[in-house]
């Protein structure tokens, strides 16, 4: 197919739409997940979903109710990273344990429930998405998305810059962590919710965590880090859609080896070099 | 419990004594701390600790772990409730710049000097548009005031122990405080770093006018810096001038036990 030819299909218009403004929204979140050391929490509320969606069928079918299964997402990711969150300040769990317990205790919860309703095709869409399966409304909210995204950390990005490199000196200037912390949880909730449909569960968090670690392995600057992390999370997935629509293979794991291939050249780039200790 | 132990907002050690020479605090109190009590679960912390700080003090926190030192420090600085007793002063917006104890952070964040110190700035900044100058200038005068001036390109997690201090002391500056509190300065840092410390906050205090308070294990380090010294077990059991708060006398009532003689040297870490 070529370029022409992509461009002359609404949905693969939409599919690039969706990579530029989910690609850099994902990798800006993903710096603070990586320094965080919050990966895994950001794969556990995205598996969390399995469950969301599996909750809003059930509501669907034994309720009556025609309740989007998005709301139930978004209601069950931010119920668990409150609860996760909640465990680590006040539980005397280590935070990886605290993680690991949650996110199978959620898929598992979400596979019953499936299972009891007879609804398994659902998983296949849940676990990987699709990124055609998308509309000029899924397009708005993940605009919106980007936006809240780059609103937030751009404008408090002092704040959650201090806090993740040590959150005694962001207490030492009274920044207010725990409400950062907090609103930090909702924003990988929300971009859960709204990529989902796009990505699913297991790629999501590719989107999320590699972009910000290659651009680690070639930074020499908080700056230059947050450069090369938007810079991989708009090719990775631009590149990914392309390279999916000419060789006619799956979307969602073409934009993850992408990712992959974006970390192997940043790694060789280093290797090519020193570690940079000076920007 | 020594008979020199402080009541109330004062201290005997220092009614009795004349004021030491390195004491150049003016005696309007800056902060007052009356009968402060800090409770961890059923553990006390502090209790009826009692304290003036003057402008321009420059007073060191001793005593053995779990003194309460730093549960005072955190408390001065807001981060830790009193459970009981209060923490007065007159100024409402009170800015304090504080350094605290063995930073521990991800080496290979890739933070830089410069970089650290702009985000250490109240002041706003736009990370694709550089520093703006005013806060360029400031960051560049603390720098150049801790003589680290060449490190701001310099990766955080690359720095020295010494090195990794004096950019903190520079960052407590940037708030622009009254009262700058220091935990454990220096811990982590080789003896000619600690001296070279010890030299700049010295100037800090003259130059600026800043009333400095710090905790410290190391008395050579205290005995040289500060102008008045509390010796802390949960409550003061001495608070005065370096020479008579470092004696024998007060630093085994504060840490359990008599010292060997001639430990008292003040150079080496208690």
């Amino acid at each position: 197919m070529s370029l022409a030819e992509i461009w002359s299909y609404d949905f693969m218009r939409f599919a690039l739409f969706s990579a530029c403004l989910l690609g850099p929204a994902c990798a800006l979140l993903g710096v603070f997940v990586t320094l965080r050391g919050m990966a895994f929490f950001s794969d556990a509320l995205a598996h969390s979903a399995v469950t969301g969606v599996a909750i809003g069928f059930l509501v669907q079918e034994k309720l009556g109710l025609n309740l989007d299964p998005m709301l139930t997402v978004l209601v069950f990711s931010l119920l668990q990273a409150s609860f996760m969150a909640w465990l680590f300040h006040r539980s005397t769990l280590a935070p990886d344990t605290v993680i690991a317990f949650s996110f199978t205790g959620s898929v598992a919860l979400g596979v019953i429930i499936i299972a009891m309703l007879g609804k398994y095709r659902l998983l296949d869409g849940i676990l990987f998405g699709s990124i055609y399966a998308n509309s000029p409304a899924g397009l708005m909210r993940q605009g919106m998305l980007a936006l809240i995204i780059a609103a937030v950390l751009l404008t408090q990005m002092r704040g959650y810059t201090l806090s993740t490199l040590s959150p005694e000196l962001a207490h030492g200037q009274r920044l207010r962590t725990a409400w950062m912390n907090y609103l930090f949880a909702l924003l990988i909730a929300a971009t859960v919710v709204t990529a989902l449909k796009m990505l699913g569960a297991l790629l999501l968090s590719a989107l999320i965590v590699i972009p910000p670690a290659a651009a680690k392995l070639v930074s020499g600057s908080f700056r230059s880090l947050l450069l090369v992390s938007l810079v991989g999370g708009l090719a990775a997935p631009l590149l990914g859609v392309l390279t999916s629509a000419t060789l006619n293979v799956p979307t969602g794991p073409a934009i993850v080896l992408m990712n992959v291939v974006f970390l192997l050249l940043c790694y060789g780039w280093r290797l090519t070099r020193h570690h940079p200790t000076t920007a | 419990m020594i008979e020199a132990t402080p009541s109330p907002a004062g201290t005997v050690a220092d009614a009795a004594s004349p004021p030491s020479p390195a004491a150049f605090a003016c005696r309007a109190p800056l902060l007052q701390v009356e009968q402060l009590g800090v409770r961890y679960g059923a553990h006390w912390a502090l209790r009826g600790v009692d304290l003036d700080i003057w402008r321009g003090d420059l007073l060191a926190f001793i005593g053995p772990n779990g003194a309460g030192k730093s549960t005072l420090l955190k408390a001065l600085l807001g981060l830790i409730q009193p459970t009981e007793g209060r923490i007065v002063h007159d100024d409402a917006a009170l800015r304090i710049g504080y350094v605290p104890q063995k930073l521990s952070f991800d080496p290979t964040f890739p933070l830089t000097v410069g970089e650290f110190l702009a985000v250490s700035h109240p002041g706003r900044f736009w990370w694709f548009g550089g520093v703006p100058r005013r806060q360029r200038a400031a960051i560049m005068e603390a720098l150049e005031r801790l003589q680290v001036a060449g490190l701001e390109r310099q990766l955080l997690g690359a720095l020295s122990g010494g090195q990794f201090q004096r950019v903190l002391v520079a960052s407590a500056l940037l708030q622009q405080p009254e009262l700058l509190l220091l935990d454990e300065p220096s811990a982590n840092i080789d003896r000619r770093g600690s001296e070279e410390l010890q030299r700049l906050l010295h100037e800090l205090h003259a130059s600026l006018g800043l009333t400095i308070v710090f905790v410290s294990h190391d008395l050579h380090f205290v005995h040289h810096l500060a102008a008045r010294v509390g010796c802390l077990n949960q409550s003061f059991c001495g608070l005065g001038p370096p020479h008579e708060v470092l004696s024998e006398h007060f630093l085994a009532e504060a840490y359990g036990t008599a010292l060997a003689p001639g430990r008292v040297h003040f150079h080496s870490h208690v």
